[in-house]
Formats: C-alpha cells, sequence, structure tokens
C-alpha cells in the first residue's frame, strides 16, 4: 500500500472546489436541524434589515418629498422600523449563535475524524512520510481549517444571504434599475471563476513551501549537537535560506493572487453605484422612480456589493481553508490495508506462532525476507541472530503485525494472524522496540501506558506489583521512582533508561509472545543480567523472541535462528550460530 | 543557560518597521489615497441628487455629465492606488517575514546545543513559523487598515457635521457606543484566545507525540487511548471556541442594532429638516450613504487592535531568541591536536542533579580509552563534554595542556570526530550525510567508507552515494545508520574519534573489522569509545569504569581485574560471550 501523501497528492486528479465543499458537509449531516433554524433566523434578521430600507425610501418618496409633507407618517414609520429592528436583534443573536455552533462542533468532529484516522494507519503510513511534514500537515492545515470556521464562517453566510436579499429587493422594486445595477457583479462572477483556480493553486504551492520550511527546521533543529559537533552551523542556514527564500517566493504569489480581488471588487461596486445615480436620475426624469427609492436603492447598492467586497477577503480565507481541507482529505481517505480478516476456523497446532512461506517487501522493487518457514513454540526462548540489515526487525515486526506478508501467511495459535481483533492479538504478543518511545508524563505514565490492569493501583500498591514482577531492581534506578518525570523526545532521560521503561511496560502487560528487538543495546551489562533474570522468571508459558548481536543475551535461547540476506535458518546449535555469525558473510 | 535579559524598557511592535520605513510610508500614502477619495464618493453623488432636484424645481435642463465625469475618474483613481497599496503591501510583509526568519536562524545556528535543548526544538519552530505568521498580518493588515480606517472615521465625521452639524452628532454618537462595546467584548475575547492558544498547543503535543510513537502505539493497541486524550483536549478546544463564539453572538447584533438607530435618527429628525427646509434631499442620502462608510472602519480597528496584540506577544517571544547571549567563541587556538587530553576535576550538574562528579583523567595521545558502566552513568555526558557541545561547572578540560574553549571552535570540532548513539540522518542523499562536514575531501570520503565497511552496502544501491535517504533513515537498519555515522565522523580525519555506544547496534564480526580498519587506515588517532562489551576493548591502554557520575576505577584490563570488584562483577557477566570473541582471533 503506497502511503506517502506527497506522491498521491501529486497522483490525485484534480478535485473543484464544491466536490471538496461536498465532502465537508457530509460531515454535518447530522446537524441538519440546527441548520434550518439558523437559516430561519438568518432569512428573518436580513429580510427585516432590508424591508427597512425599502420602508425608508417609501417614507421619503410618500411624506418627505412631496408636496403636502407629513412628518406624523414619518413618525409612524419609525415606530414600525424599530420595532422590526428589536426583532431582528433577536433574530441576529440566534443567527450567530446557531450558524457559529454548527461551525465550532463540525472543526470538533474534523480534527476527531483526523486524529482516529491516523490512530486507525498502519506503521507502513508513517514511515513513508515525514514526521515533521505530516506534523505540519495536520496541524497547519487544520489550523487553517479552524480559522474559517471559528471566525469566517457566520460572516461567510451572513453576507451571502444579506446579499441574495438586496439582490431580489434590487430586482423586485425596478427590474430595468436592478438588472443595470447587478450588471458589474455578473463581471465580478466571472472574473472570479476565472482566477480562483490560480488563487487555489498559488495557495496550495505556498502551504506546501510552509510544510517544506517547518520539516526543514526540525530535522536540523532536533539534530542540532550533529550540527555543532561537525561544524555546520552554515548547514542549517543555508538549508534554511533556501527554503524561507522559496517560502518568500511562494508567499508573495499567494498574498497578490489572495489580495487582487478587493481593488477589483470595489471598483466594480463604485461602477454599480454609478449606474443607480446615472440610470436612476434617467428613469425618474421619466417619471418612472422616485427619488426617495434612489437613496433606497443606492443602500442596496451598498448591501449587495459590500458583502461581496467581504466575501472577496473571505473567499481567499475560504480557498485556504479547502486547500488545507484538500490536504487533510488525502489521509482521510486513505484505508488500513491491514484489516482484520474472517478466517476458517483453527487447525490444533502445538505451536504458539508459524510462518508459513512468508515473503516481504516494502515496497515492490526490493524483497527483504524471502519463502520464510518457521515455528515458535510455547514457553520457549529463541533468538534471531545474525549481521545488521539482514532482516530480522522485519521479521519481528511481522510476528507482531506491524505489516502483513506480502505472501505466505503467519499463524498465531494454529490462526491466521490477521484474523485476531487487535485488541486480542496486542494483548498476546508484547514487543520491545528498537528505538523506544517515552510520552510527556512520569515513569508510571509511561510504564502503565495501555496498561488497564493497574490504572487504579496507588503508587504503593503498584510498586508492590513492579516487585513482584521481579521488575523492583530496574525500577530503583529511577532517582524518584515511579514518579520521575519524563519528556517525550528529550535528552534528560538516558536511551538505556529509556529501554527500561520500555522493557518493564512490556513485562507488566504480561504477554504470551514477548519480542525484545535490540531491546537491551544501550543497557550495561550488570542490568542486562537483571533483566535476563526477570525474563527468565517469567511465567513458563510465555514464549520469548530475543533479537540481539551481543552473544550473552542468547545463550540461554533454545533455538536460534541465524537471519541474514532475507532468509531464516534454523541454527543447530549455539556454536553453530557462533559460527555463522563470526564468519558468515555480513551482506547489508 | 541563562535566561535572556528582559530589558526595562522593551522595544514595541512598531520598530519593526524602521528598516522598511520607506516602503511603509509608500504603504500609508497609498492608503491614505484611495480612502480620501473614496470619502468624496458620497459628496458626489448627493450634488448629483441635489443638482437634479434643482433643476427639477426649476424646471431646467439637468445635465449629469460633470457628475459622472467626477464620478468615474474618483472610481478609477481609488483602484489604482488600492491595487498599488495591495501589490506593496504584500510584498513589505512577506520581506519583514524573511528578513526575520533569517535573523532568527541567523541567532539560532549561533547557539549551544544545550540552548536548543532547553528552548526546545519545537518551540523554535512555533517563533520561526506562527510567531512570523502573526507579525507578518500585522504589517500587511493592522497598519494599512488602522491608518484609513482613522482617516475615514475622522473625515466622514468632519464631512457630516459641515453638512448639518445638529443631525451629525447625533449620528456621530453612535461611534463611542460601538467602539465601546465592541472593545469591552474584544478584552474577554483576547484572554479565551490565549486560553485557546495553550489548548491548541495541547492537541499539537498530543498528534506529535502520537505520530512519533506510533509503532508503540499500534504494539499495545492503545490507539483508543490516544484518541481519548485527543478528545479531552478537543473537547475543550470547542468548549473556548464556544464561549468566543457566545461573546460575539452577542456582540454583533448589539453594533448592528446601534446602526439602525442612526439610520432611525436620520429619517426621523433628517426627515424633520427636510420637511422644515433646513436641510437638502441630497444631503439627506449623503447621511445614509456616510453611515454605512462610518460603521466598518469602528470594527476594523477593534479586530486591528487584535491582531496588534497578538503581533506583540510574538514579538516579545521572538525578541527573547534574538536577545539571548550569544555562546562566546572566545578561543583562538588553531593549531594540529596532537591528542593528549586532560580532566581536571570536572563537574557536571544537571538543574539540582550531579551528572558528573569530580572526574580527573588523563588520555595520552595515540591511546585507545575505554569507559564502560552502568545506564545513566553520565557516559555519554562525558564524551559530550569533551566536543565541547556542554560545558564543565567546575574543573578544566584540557586538550594539548590546552583549555578546551581557548580553542576555535571550528577548527577544534574540524579535528575531533564524535559517533553520537542515536542515529542522527539528515534527509540527503548518503554522500552529503558522510561527507557533512564541508572540509571533506573525496580521498578521505572514499576512505572513511571503506574503514566503516559500507562499501559493499553502497554498492547495492541503486544511486550509490547518491542515494537520498529518508528522514529518521527508516530506510536502514540500525547498523547501517551507526556506520553512517562513523562514517561521517571519520571523514574529518580526525585526531581524536569518540565513540559513544558504537558497539550497541552493530554486530561482532562487523565491528572487529571495522576498529582493525580504524588502526590501519588512521594511525596515531587517540580513541575515547564509550561501551558495554568488555572483550573488545580488554587491549585498550585505559579502561575507565563510571558509576553514578564517578569514577571508579581506571586502569588496564589485567590492573582492574585485580583491584575493581565492580569491573570483575561487569566482566563476569559477560564472560561467556567473551569465550567465543576469544576463541574467534
Amino acid at each position: 500500500m503506497k502511503y506517502n501523501l506527497n506522491d498521491l497528492q501529486a497522483n490525485a486528479p484534480k478535485t473543484s472546489t464544491w466536490t471538496s465543499l461536498g465532502k465537508l458537509l457530509k460531515l454535518i449531516e447530522h446537524e441538519r436541524k440546527n441548520l434550518i433554524w439558523a437559516l430561519v433566523a438568518i432569512l428573518i434578521n436580513s429580510g427585516l434589515n432590508l424591508e427597512g430600507v425599502l420602508i425608508m425610501g417609501r417614507t421619503i418618496d410618500k411624506y418627505i418629498f412631496v408636496l403636502h409633507k407629513n412628518y406624523n407618517g414619518v413618525l409612524i414609520n419609525c415606530g414600525i422600523l424599530l420595532a422590526m429592528y428589536l426583532v431582528s436583534l433577536v433574530a441576529s443573536y440566534l443567527q450567530t449563535i446557531l450558524m457559529g455552533g454548527v461551525g465550532q462542533r463540525m472543526l470538533f468532529t474534523l480534527r476527531n475524524a483526523i486524529f482516529n484516522k491516523l490512530q486507525l494507519l498502519p506503521v507502513g503510513f508513517f514511515n513513508q512520510n515525514k514526521a515533521g511534514d505530516l506534523i505540519s500537515r495536520i496541524n497547519n492545515d487544520t489550523d487553517k481549517l479552524n480559522q474559517f470556521f471559528s471566525q469566517s464562517l457566520m460572516q461567510f453566510i451572513g453576507s451571502l444571504v444579506t446579499m441574495t436579499g438586496a439582490g431580489i429587493y434590487l430586482l423586485s422594486i425596478n427590474i430595468k434599475l436592478g438588472s443595470a445595477t447587478l450588471l458589474p457583479a455578473v463581471v465580478i462572477l466571472i472574473f472570479t471563476s476565472l482566477t480562483s483556480p490560480w488563487v487555489k493553486r498559488k495557495n496550495a504551492r505556498n502551504l506546501k513551501s510552509v510544510g517544506g520550511m517547518s520539516a526543514e527546521i526540525q530535522e536540523s533543529l532536533n539534530n542540532f549537537k550533529v550540527i555543532i559537533a561537525f561544524n555546520r552551523r552554515d548547514y542549517f542556514r543555508k538549508k534554511f535560506d533556501g527554503a524561507n527564500q522559496q517560502n518568500y517566493s511562494t508567499a508573495i504569489g499567494a498574498g497578490i493572487a489572495n489580495n487582487t480581488y478587493l481593488p477589483v471588487y470595489s471598483l466594480f461596486s463604485s461602477m454599480a453605484q454609478l449606474i443607480v445615480l446615472a440610470y436612476g436620475i434617467y428613469l425618474i426624469s421619466i417619471g418612472q422612480f422616485g427619488v426617495g427609492l434612489l437613496v433606497s436603492y443606492f443602500t442596496y447598492a451598498n448591501q449587495f456589493y459590500n458583502p461581496l467586497r467581504q466575501l472577496a477577503s473571505l473567499w481567499a480565507n475560504f480557498q485556504t481553508a479547502i486547500a488545507g481541507w484538500d490536504r487533510i482529505s488525502h489521509i482521510l481517505t486513505l484505508e488500513n490495508d491491514m484489516v482484520t480478516v474472517d478466517t476458517a476456523a483453527a487447525e490444533t497446532s502445538s505451536s504458539l506462532l508459524e510462518f508459513r512461506n512468508v515473503h516481504f517487501s516494502y515496497d515492490e522493487s526490493k524483497e527483504i525476507l524471502h519463502n520464510i518457514s518457521f515455528k515458535l513454540e510455547k514457553g520457549k526462548t529463541y533468538a534471531l541472530v545474525g549481521p545488521t540489515g539482514g532482516g530480522k526487525t522485519t521479521t519481528a515486526s511481522l510476528i507482531a503485525r506491524l505489516y502483513d506478508a506480502t505472501s505466505g501467511t503467519v499463524l498465531l495459535d494454529g490462526k491466521d494472524i490477521r484474523s485476531y481483533d487487535p485488541l486480542e492479538r496486542t494483548k498476546k504478543i508484547g514487543f520491545i522496540l528498537q528505538e523506544p518511545f517515552l510520552f510527556t508524563g512520569t515513569v508510571r505514565d509511561n510504564i502503565l501506558y495501555g496498561n488497564e490492569l493497574y490504572v487504579n493501583h496507588t503508587n504503593e500498591q503498584l510498586e508492590q506489583v513492579i516487585l513482584d514482577a521481579n521488575l523492583g531492581s530496574l525500577l530503583a534506578i529511577f532517582e524518584q521512582g515511579l514518579d520521575t518525570k519524563v519528556l517525550s523526545n528529550s535528552d534528560s532521560i538516558s536511551l538505556g533508561q529509556k529501554q527500561l521503561i520500555a522493557f518493564m511496560r512490556a513485562v507488566l502487560r504480561n504477554p504470551e509472545l514477548l519480542i525484545l528487538d535490540e531491546a537491551t543495546a544501550n543497557i550495561d551489562t550488570i542490568t542486562e543480567k537483571l533483566l535476563s533474570d526477570i525474563l527468565n522468571k517469567l511465567p513458563a508459558t510465555t514464549t520469548r523472541v530475543i533479537i540481539a548481536h551481543r552473544l550473552n543475551t542468547i545463550e540461554n535461547a533454545d533455538e536460534i535462528y541465524f537471519v541474514n540476506s532475507g532468509e531464516v535458518i534454523l541454527a543447530g546449535s549455539f556454536d553453530h550460530a557462533m559460527e555463522m555469525l563470526l564468519h558468515g558473510k555480513r551482506v547489508s | 543557560m541563562e535566561k535572556p535579559d528582559i530589558k526595562p524598557k522593551q522595544p514595541g511592535i512598531f520598530s519593526i518597521l524602521k528598516p522598511y520605513s520607506g516602503l511603509v510610508a509608500f504603504l500609508i500614502l497609498f492608503a491614505i489615497f484611495s480612502n480620501s477619495v473614496n470619502l468624496w464618493l458620497p459628496k458626489i453623488i448627493s450634488h448629483g441628487i441635489n443638482d437634479y432636484i434643482h433643476s427639477y424645481f426649476t424646471h431646467t435642463k439637468y445635465n449629469i455629465n460633470p457628475t459622472l465625469v467626477k464620478f468615474s475618474g474618483a472610481v478609477v483613481f481609488i483602484f489604482i492606488f488600492a491595487y498599488l497599496q495591495t501589490i506593496l503591501q504584500t510584498y513589505t510583509s512577506e520581506k519583514v517575514a524573511r528578513d526575520l526568519r533569517t535573523r532568527l536562524s541567523d541567532k539560532i545556528s549561533r547557539q549551544s546545543s544545550v540552548f536548543i535543548e532547553d528552548v526546545t526544538p519545537s518551540k523554535l519552530l512555533t517563533n520561526l513559523t506562527a510567531d512570523v505568521d502573526s507579525i507578518k498580518l500585522f504589517v500587511s493588515q493592522a497598519l494599512v487598515s488602522i491608518v484609513s480606517s482613522a482617516l475615514t472615521i475622522v473625515g466622514a465625521s468632519i464631512l457630516l457635521l459641515t453638512i448639518n452639524w445638529k443631525l451629525a452628532l447625533c449620528v456621530i454618537a453612535i461611534i463611542p457606543i460601538i467602539g465601546g462595546t465592541f472593545f469591552y467584548v474584544l478584552k474577554k475575547v483576547r484572554a479565551l484566545f490565549i486560553k485557546s492558544r495553550g489548548v491548541i498547543d495541547w492537541l499539537n503535543k498530543v498528534i506529535n507525540e502520537s505520530i512519533l510513537g506510533s509503532a508503540l502505539i499500534r504494539v499495545i493497541n492503545s490507539q483508543q487511548m490516544e484518541f481519548d486524550k485527543f478528545l479531552r483536549a478537543n473537547s475543550e478546544a470547542r468548549d473556548i471556541g464556544m464561549s468566543i463564539l457566545r461573546l460575539f453572538a452577542g456582540l454583533i447584533p448589539v453594533i448592528t442594532f446601534t446602526a439602525n438607530m442612526a439610520t432611525l435618527t436620520i429619517l426621523a429628525l433628517g426627515g424633520h429638516f427636510v420637511i422644515n427646509n433646513t436641510m437638502n434631499l441630497g444631503d439627506f442620502a449623503a447621511f445614509v450613504l456616510y453611515l454605512s462608510q462610518l460603521i466598518f472602519p469602528i470594527l476594523v480597528i477593534g479586530f486591528m487592535s487584535n491582531i496588534i496584540a497578538a503581533a506583540t506577544a510574538s514579538f516579545q517571544r521572538i525578541n527573547g531568541v534574538l536577545n539571548a547571549t550569544d555562546t562566546s567563541d572566545t578561543g583562538t587556538i588553531t593549531v594540529t591536536l596532537r591528542g593528549d587530553i586532560e580532566l581536571k576535576d570536572v563537574t557536571v550538574t544537571y538543574g539540582q542533579k550531579p551528572a558528573l562528579k569530580q572526574i580527573s583523567f588523563s588520555v595520552k595521545a595515540g591511546s585507545k580509552i575505554a569507559v564502560i558502566g552502568p545506564t545513566a552513568a553520565g557516559k555519554s555526558q562525558l564524551l559530550y563534554l569533551l566536543t565541547g557541545l556542554i560545558k564543565a561547572n567546575a574543573g578544566e578540560i584540557l586538550f594539548d595542556g590546552r583549555r578546551i574553549d581557548d580553542y576555535n571552535s571550528e577548527s577544534f570540532h574540524s579535528q575531533v570526530g564524535f559517533v553520537f548513539q542515536d542515529s542522527i540522518i539528515f534527509n540527503m542523499s548518503i554522500r552529503e550525510n558522510i561527507a557533512f562536514s564541508d572540509t571533506v575531501t573525496d580521498e578521505s570520503l572514499e576512505k572513511a567508507i571503506n574503514t566503516a565497511e559500507l562499501r559493499e552496502f553502497v554498492d547495492t544501491l541503486p544511486d550509490k552515494l547518491s542515494s537520498i535517504v529518508s528522514e529518521r533513515g527508516s530506510s536502514l537498519s540500525g547498523g547501517q545508520k551507526q556506520r553512517i555515522m562513523l562514517a561521517r565522523a571519520l571523514a574529518i580525519n580526525p585526531k581524536v574519534l569518540l565513540l559513544d555506544d558504537f558497539t550497541a547496534r552493530v554486530d561482532g564480526n562487523t565491528e572487529n573489522k571495522i576498529l582493525a580498519n580504524v588502526q590501519r587506515n588512521y594511525p596515531g588517532l587517540t580513541l575515547i569509545s564509550v561501551t558495554q562489551k568488555i572483550a573488545s576493548v580488554e587491549h585498550y591502554d585505559q579502561i575507565i569504569l563510571l558509576m553514578q557520575g564517578e569514577i571508579i576505577a581506571s586502569g588496564k584490563h589485567d590492573e582492574l581485574m585485580h583491584s575493581s570488584p565492580e569491573y570483575v562483577q561487569i566482566f563476569n557477566s559477560q564472560q561467556s560471550t567473551s569465550n567465543y570473541e576469544v576463541q574467534s582471533k
């Protein structure tokens, strides 16, 4: 399965703004009721405001700009207007709160959907995409959506309705003058639809260069010690300057594209006023129109073109949001190719785990494992040894189903491993990864990570559990015990200590099959001895798979597999394994 | 790490514009041009209407052409200047942003790695992206908007007063009402914005950790748990969003209502004046038109005050980085190192906790030293100290009898090679990864590749040395990464080579070959190797046993076997392994 988002994006068919919008709206189908009420409020509010203008124009024509002036009439109409404004006060409040609420909840749903998808995707997805790029994509792009939904959406819809309403009034009061007034709007519409692909493209390009820039920064800053030790402060500067300069030029492109609308819209809205003035006075002179209505007409023209102008600036926001949404929806459309399959009944099998003619490749070009078959019995200890790059970690990843075999089957307890519910599978299989990862929090948080069993234990109770599991000596290495603070991705805690935490985490989960992938590589040999004692004291039914090239870690293994250049061979004895390891040709 | 001094008088956000005063002056000038002409438009219309009414009553022929010419001219003028203004605006703001980023990165590039760790890369990332963006927004929008809005409000008010001061006063009264409500609400909103920023950071932290820890999460099947974590942060974000929304929901209707009241006043009072013939209908129309021009700028100023507040906060954060004290590179010595190293009573503390206590030892040029010890003994810290990545809190570190700080760091680092424990591979070609230092020649690159036993591996790659390594080296095995890092250190032809647990991810066979290669190809090299395996360092000139930041014992293997029980204990724990290693020789 291809998970590289940049490739996917490059190959994806161009989607139009409206299809993207359609997909977005699907997310709020369940909000229909709220949307309808919001719409009602918007209609009442806009309707009253627009009608108010008309009443004003008629007041002028009927009571003020006539021979028999009637101030009472003026005052009566003022009273009517006041009542209308009060109603619209309430409607306007409801409009904002309902519409904005939908926007906020939509943002909430959207964020959840993205995060949920991230959790559903397999490890392959994270290996095929740069972490920095991924983080920027999700953070920046959701932020773009956030800005649109929490700030622009209400204005956007409000403007849209006011504009439409004003347009209807313009046309219905006097069709000729109305059409003439709306003529510039048609030009604007054509202009916009012609330019919007260009604007969208410019913005997408800019977003991409922003992503590239943050990836650059992250890579350099996280590896700053190498940069210093190798005297390459200029490397950081140079790489960054390149990204910065590129971002500068794409940002100017996007900025100019986004800002073109405003002056153009203003120009045409002034044109409309000009038309109202010239054509309106002509119509009055031939007796088809009134001066009061002319004043109203100016207001309507304003109410039509001002929101239009606002829409112009919001349109750019909208485009950025859609571009962001597009990038996000690429993630949302990814499917996990590692689904749980239905399978025939389990075979009765004495082996806990079996590889049957397994082939595997990360991508089509290069097969990593060739036709592997082996069996792991319950309660035994297995060692996978072999030179670096020989396929040990890959084999272990297949055992834990981080990846699926390209062909062949992996059987767990006689059943295809793909037929297990993830919960069931991960309960059976523990995997201590080569690169330990800790979450920000305490040692306790990290040891209990994903372990429901001891969540409600007090520290004292938990310490007892740890002692019972023979892990006490490891905990003692941490100065403040369970409460030792841990920062993710920081040097405040050594790699060896991280590995200890990962070890405790895995052992406390009490798996049937425990895989240690070089899990003690950075731990000193005394502590390592402790670890191996702990491993020996695990329940007799626990199967252990130890990946190592340090030989003492595997002396107690019942069976040793030699893994090299994509082959897994059973070594007859420890000495045989030694022989192969010492003299076998290294194939990287 | 010293915190950057906060000077009593912080330069304001406007100081950022100083180098761009020419551009900014033009920007403001263009804005003034287009806006003042814009104010004139209702006047033209009202004259047009008045002229028509006049001709209507006097039954003369009305000529609309002068009005149309004036109006068209004004519109075209506005368009030209508004367009120029937007281009200038984009250009200026992006230029400010780019220059600010360059200044920041330049500053960061001159800092120590301790500084980066302390400030944290993610904060610096925010400084370089989000903070710079908010300043960009200030330059591109706030500046011009405030000038043009102020101009419009003052201009429109004056024009209204000249038309009819009584009615004008009633209309102008809405300015403080709308402005006041707006500022009151915005003040509350701002507090919520700050809170929401914190929540967004929280959200991002959960996302980041879930990406970086993706493999672990799948091994443990804790996706649901991560989702719950996220849900908590996300719900909080939604709740704050709703609170902000409620404030705005109250604000907007009040503003519209106030504006409507002004319309009503114009109708009632203005209508009265027109009926009394103290005001003409054109002026009445002008009032209605100016009113719609008046309200928007008041809102704009309010919104802009928000942008300014955000930009000021960002500017302060950026200044914090820009004003941080530079790492003082006072060293001037550029001589070639022999490789004698001496540590005298060196102590390093992290916060309250000493990481290394009173470390003293000396190393002769060309000798091989091993540092062994349990996890968290301070071994890596010791190596960091020797590369100058961290500074000692007390004591002296001498290279060839001279303090490490007296060496010019460039010259020093080009002679000391360091292989880090964690794999640090950049997203570029293998060649660039190995020839990372720019002093590397083709010849030394070749030698380093052969020494690190990478030749065979490189030859299997489709693009050989030009193959691009993905970030975090996910396409490489642990051992391959380690060997690339070794080659990177060797490529500079170092006088001193520091290995941090190099053997951890390289198999014994390869390790032996590599060490023999190093011996042969880099004669006279001083080697300090942090390791777990005694077997591979038994023949070293000195073995230092480090525990809890202290040197427990040091000496040759045979000596330690007699003098140090801790050493013997470690040795015994590795016995079985050693037998095989010995046999293989």
